[in-house]
């Protein structure tokens, strides 16, 4: 039995670079709005959210709270904790919150307190997972798989960043912002379309074709496994590290500059691309910028988009028969060099 | 409604004019009744409707007022305020956008027993829910066409009416609960019932924008809002203030807008033209160019008012073929109106409507190997016999069409409670101690509350019971021969239609060259499955196995996530398989699999496309050991079942 603290170093994952690149994005920057990981079973994928809210930063909650609200930011806050004025603050550290698959609905939202019901006569709101995940990290394995009426409440949530209950004798409203990572197979089934685009980024686990690397997989497990005191002290160093690199993109963040230039790129690739709405166009302009933000430069480059983009488009094309959703690189490339002539764009923006 | 974070302003959406509009349209005249937002996802539709909220002018209540009764209207006063009898006193709010979660339980939407008065003083009086707030605002349903059925009827009760009137738990009650219905959804989602889209006065359909610049603009402003949220609004705080103060302005105007006779005969003839019966098309259109005429600052409705408003009244009231892209033609408006014109000039004649319904069918011919697009086939009425069939599912009954029949199971939606008749494991304890509350005082038990055994109520559930109609399509290069892929997918269309009308769950599955996809995952976006029909390409070998099996598969998963649903498998093939799962027995891969979908308790239909002198009937054998009602496709048209069964006397 592992006690709390050793988790498996999110640094120790071997391989899967564009996962833990998208995990670590939405550390960065939560606005992102999630990541769908898909992949088979057993390929790291909940090993790695754990591992990531392990790597993240404490940060100061209201003691007491069930909503875990963050003392400085009143806008935010429950409505309990608005109310109040003497706020106690705690440093903690951020949670993997998982929804199961039988998770039933009141669970999710919420529910009437039956205890403090019948015990005192009062109504009471019973908060539900989405209460437990706000600030945090929402973690739902095999997200496909799970009722469509669950999904549509979970997405709402997600969207919204609240939760808004009325239901079995309540009426409630809570904060629930949270970092949404969601798992599937796609073997075991598609999520609907306008699902998938709800979820920011989205990556397909490779599956590590190599022997050496595989050999790799299989030994730091083991060390992992049964000598938990060599193995994670091995570690501490590259995850301090990495956590020192999240907070340090997290405070350039706001001050990254993109440049109109730029965001035509990202405007025509998605036109390109035929992406249905904006929020394409959104996330990944949220996206480029936090990948600037984590290579420590000033200035979204085209590297960034075009890293961006493969994150953001990947889940959001439009399929056609026949043909695997997957992002066309040469499709990508051909956007990218056509707004690199200068004479064949109008680059110039009014406002 | 506290939203824990800045509301994106109104006046900083860029473009989506027509969304804007009529929502500003609404928020100046509450008589136009609701809008509707349709649009693919992420378009700033929720975005927008949340955004109307910090815009609305105030109106006058009755200070203290849970229903926010109007005073000066004495007919619509909640029973409270009747009492007073104008002894109260007044009070200017600002309307309010109240939202209802697709997650409500009709308890909270209708109202309910207030729970702690009744424990504490043993009376039974009522807790107004979201109908009551709902009163004399905008009521705002995100997502509007996943509503429960249930929610759905009683939100149409209280709008038929504008009054609420409960009749639970012992109590009874009647409030006004008139309001302006604003309901965002993605058609793709699964599409709306006519009674309930026939209550929103207006409906806008909406896409994305298309221009890099414009879209350049969205993102942009995003940015500056994530960054800054506060400062963002601030900087447009003052674009808000002009919209408010247009929006009083328009309000005041409104009252003194005339409409000549001329006018209105052009909105009768616009209705008679394209919506048919009913009048409330032809009302609200007249309500709406009146709104319009305010908007630009006129007092007199002139013909591009009512364009305008014509537009926004008629889209979603359009007499239709269900499927056939709802869409409004602005050519016809013109039509009619030319038409009103004229019949003005001369009331005598009579035109003749002299409409060209002939559409020429262009089709390509296909060449063997490539892969070719073939247009549809244009849709018949489906032939009710020659699709039901009779075993297995006799014991599903429903409506021939509209509403999808419900059933009830632990695993569904909780929506409402009742007394149960047996005894229960599914206890639905809100209701139970709402039932126990007024005799607590009585009882006194050792907990707060007592609760016996005739308190109980148990939790009614619902989830969405229907057919999931999976399609298996064979695509390969013989279906391509002599347009039989034009019928074919005029044969899918016909079958889509009628599984809209009945709001069955329908998936694609097609099969061609190598193997076998997964086109389109069981859904209930009809609009959905037909857009991906419209895509199929065609050619190449015949995997019938894989198709069957993969149809299988899909079929297998949906009964493990639903298992109230009724899995249907339609094959439509010829049954010429050439590639096998691995053997070199083609057909006899395929007679397996059909033999374990039969045992699958699948019920299924197999459409046969095979044409010509010379017929080999493997399309025949496939449907015997899948125990499936054969057809040939020829079968399927209701009218021509004269005909086959002329065929059948003959021979």
């Amino acid at each position: 039995m592992h006690h709390f603290d050793d988790i498996y170093p999110f640094s120790a994952i071997v391989g899967q670079e564009q996962m833990k690149m998208a995990l670590l994005l939405n550390a960065i920057n939560p606005k992102i709005g999630g990541v769908l990981i898909k992949g088979e079973k057993g390929t790291a994928k909940s090993t790695a959210a754990r591992a990531l809210a392990h790597l993240l930063p404490n940060r100061d909650v209201v003691d007491g709270c069930i909503f875990g609200c963050d003392p400085d930011d009143t806008k935010s806050q429950c409505l309990d904790c608005q109310k109040k004025t003497d706020l106690k603050r705690k440093a903690t550290r951020m949670r993997v919150v998982e929804l199961p698959i039988s998770a039933t609905e009141d669970k999710v939202v919420g529910s009437l307190d039956i205890e403090h019901a019948l015990k005192k006569g009062e109504k009471k709101f019973e908060p539900g997972i989405l209460a437990q995940a706000n600030r945090n990290i929402l973690y739902v394995d095999e997200v496909n798989l799970l009722n469509d009426h669950i999904v549509d409440v979970l997405l709402d949530a997600a969207a919204m960043g609240m939760n808004f209950i009325e239901r079995e004798g309540v009426s409630y409203v809570h904060p629930s912002s949270f970092i949404l990572i969601g798992t599937m197979n796609p073997e075991e089934g598609e999520l609907r379309p306008q699902l998938l685009d709800r979820f920011g980024l989205c990556v397909d686990i490779e599956g590590i074709m190599d022997a050496d690397t595989r050999v790799e997989v299989i030994k730091r497990r083991q060390a992992y496994e049964e000598y938990p005191d060599n193995f994670l002290p091995l570690w501490t160093g590259e995850d301090q590290k990495l956590r020192e690199r999240i907070i340090r993109a997290h405070e350039l963040l706001p001050s990254i500059i993109i440049s109109d230039h730029m965001l035509h790129m990202i405007a025509q690739i998605c036109i390109d691309m035929g992406v249905d709405g904006h929020r394409a166009d959104i996330t990944m302009m949220k996206t480029s910028s936090t990948i600037a933000a984590y290579y420590g430069r000033a200035e979204v480059s085209e590297k960034d988009v075009r890293e961006a983009a493969t994150l953001v488009l990947s889940h959001r094309m439009r399929r056609r028969p026949f043909s695997e959703q997957q992002m066309d690189s040469r499709k990508l490339d051909q956007s990218i060099h056509n707004m690199q002539q200068p004479h064949s764009h109008q680059h110039t923006h009014s406002h | 409604m506290p939203h824990f974070e800045e509301i994106y302003p109104f006046s900083a959406i860029v473009g989506q004019e027509k969304m804007k509009k009529a929502l500003l349209l609404n928020a100046i005249n509450p008589n136009i009744g609701g809008v509707l937002i349709k649009g693919e996802k992420g378009t700033a539709k929720s975005t927008a409707a949340r955004a109307l909220a910090s815009l609305l002018p105030e109106g006058k209540v009755v200070e203290g007022c849970i229903f926010g009764c109007d005073p000066s209207d004495q007919n619509n006063l909640c029973f409270e305020c009747q009492k007073k009898a104008g002894n109260f006193s007044t009070l200017m709010v600002p309307m309010k956008v109240i939202e209802l979660p697709i997650s409500a339980t009709e308890d909270k939407v209708v109202g309910s027993l207030d729970i702690e008065h009744a424990l504490k003083y043993g009376e039974r009086i009522f807790e107004p829910g979201v109908l009551a707030k709902a009163n004399r605002n905008i009521l705002y349903v995100d997502e509007v066409n996943l509503l429960n059925d249930h929610i759905v009827d009683v939100l149409l009760d209280a709008a038929a009416m504008g009054v609420n009137i409960i009749e639970r738990e012992g109590v009874s009650y009647e409030h006004p609960a008139s309001f302006i219905l604003i309901g965002t959804m993605n058609p793709e989602e699964g599409e709306l019932r006519p009674q309930l889209l026939d209550r929103f006065g207006l409906c806008v359909d909406i896409e994305g924008i298309h221009d890099a610049d414009t879209r350049v603009e969205v993102v942009k402003r995003r940015r500056e809002y994530d960054l800054d949220s506060h400062g963002f609004c601030n900087r447009w705080s003052i674009k808000e203030q002009e919209i408010r103060a247009h929006i009083i302005s328009t309000r005041s105007l409104l009252p003194s807008v005339t409409i000549s006779d001329e006018m209105i005969y052009m909105i009768a003839q616009i209705c008679l033209d394209m919506a048919g019966d009913g009048h409330r098309a032809d009302i609200i259109m007249l309500k709406t160019a009146k709104t319009i005429a305010a908007f630009n600052n006129r007092t007199e409705v002139n013909e591009d008012d009512i364009r305008e408003a014509a537009e926004l009244v008629l889209s979603h009231r359009v007499r239709s073929q269900p499927l056939s892209d709802q869409q409004m033609d602005k050519d016809k408006i013109d039509e009619s109106i030319e038409k009103s014109q004229k019949e003005r000039q001369q009331p005598e004649e009579k035109e003749e409507d002299t409409k060209q319904n002939q559409k020429s069918q262009e089709n390509t011919i296909p060449d063997g190997s490539t892969t070719t697009q073939f247009a549809e086939g244009s849709p018949f009425k489906v032939n009710q016999k020659s699709i039901t069939q009779p075993r297995r599912i006799d014991s599903f009954k429903r409506e021939e069409s509209g509403r999808r029949s419900v059933t009830e199971s632990r695993d569904g939606k909780y929506v409402r409670s009742r007394i149960p008749n047996q005894l229960t494991a599914d206890i639905a304890l809100d209701a139970t101690i709402r039932a126990a509350a007024p005799y607590q005082i009585s009882r006194r038990g050792k907990l707060a509350v007592s609760i016996e055994a005739s308190d109980i109520r148990e939790k009614v559930r619902e989830r969405k019971m229907g057919n999931t109609i999976l399609f298996v399509v064979d695509a390969s290069g013989s279906m391509g021969a002599q347009q039989r892929m034009t019928a074919v997918k005029g044969a899918i269309l016909s079958l889509l239609i009628d599984a809209y009308q009945k709001r069955d769950r329908v998936g694609l599955v097609v099969f061609r060259g190598s193997g076998a996809e997964v086109l389109l995952p069981p859904t209930t976006s009809v609009e959905l499955a037909r857009k991906y029909m419209q895509m199929l390409p065609v050619g190449g070998k015949t995997p019938l196995a894989s198709g069957l099996s993969k149809g299988l598969e899909v079929l297998q998963r949906e009964m493990m996530i639903n298992n109230h649903t009724i899995p249907r498998l339609i094959l439509i093939s010829d049954g010429k398989a050439n590639v096998g799962l691995g053997s070199d027995a083609p057909l006899q891969d395929a007679i397996e699999i059909a033999a374990k979908i039969k045992d699958s308790m699948i019920s299924s239909v197999v459409i046969d496309t095979e044409q010509g002198f010379i017929l080999f009937g493997l399309a025949h054998k496939i449907s015997d050991e899948m125990g499936a009602k054969y057809l040939k496709l020829e079968e399927l048209q209701a009218d021509s079942i004269v005909d086959a069964v002329k065929r059948i006397g003959v021979i």
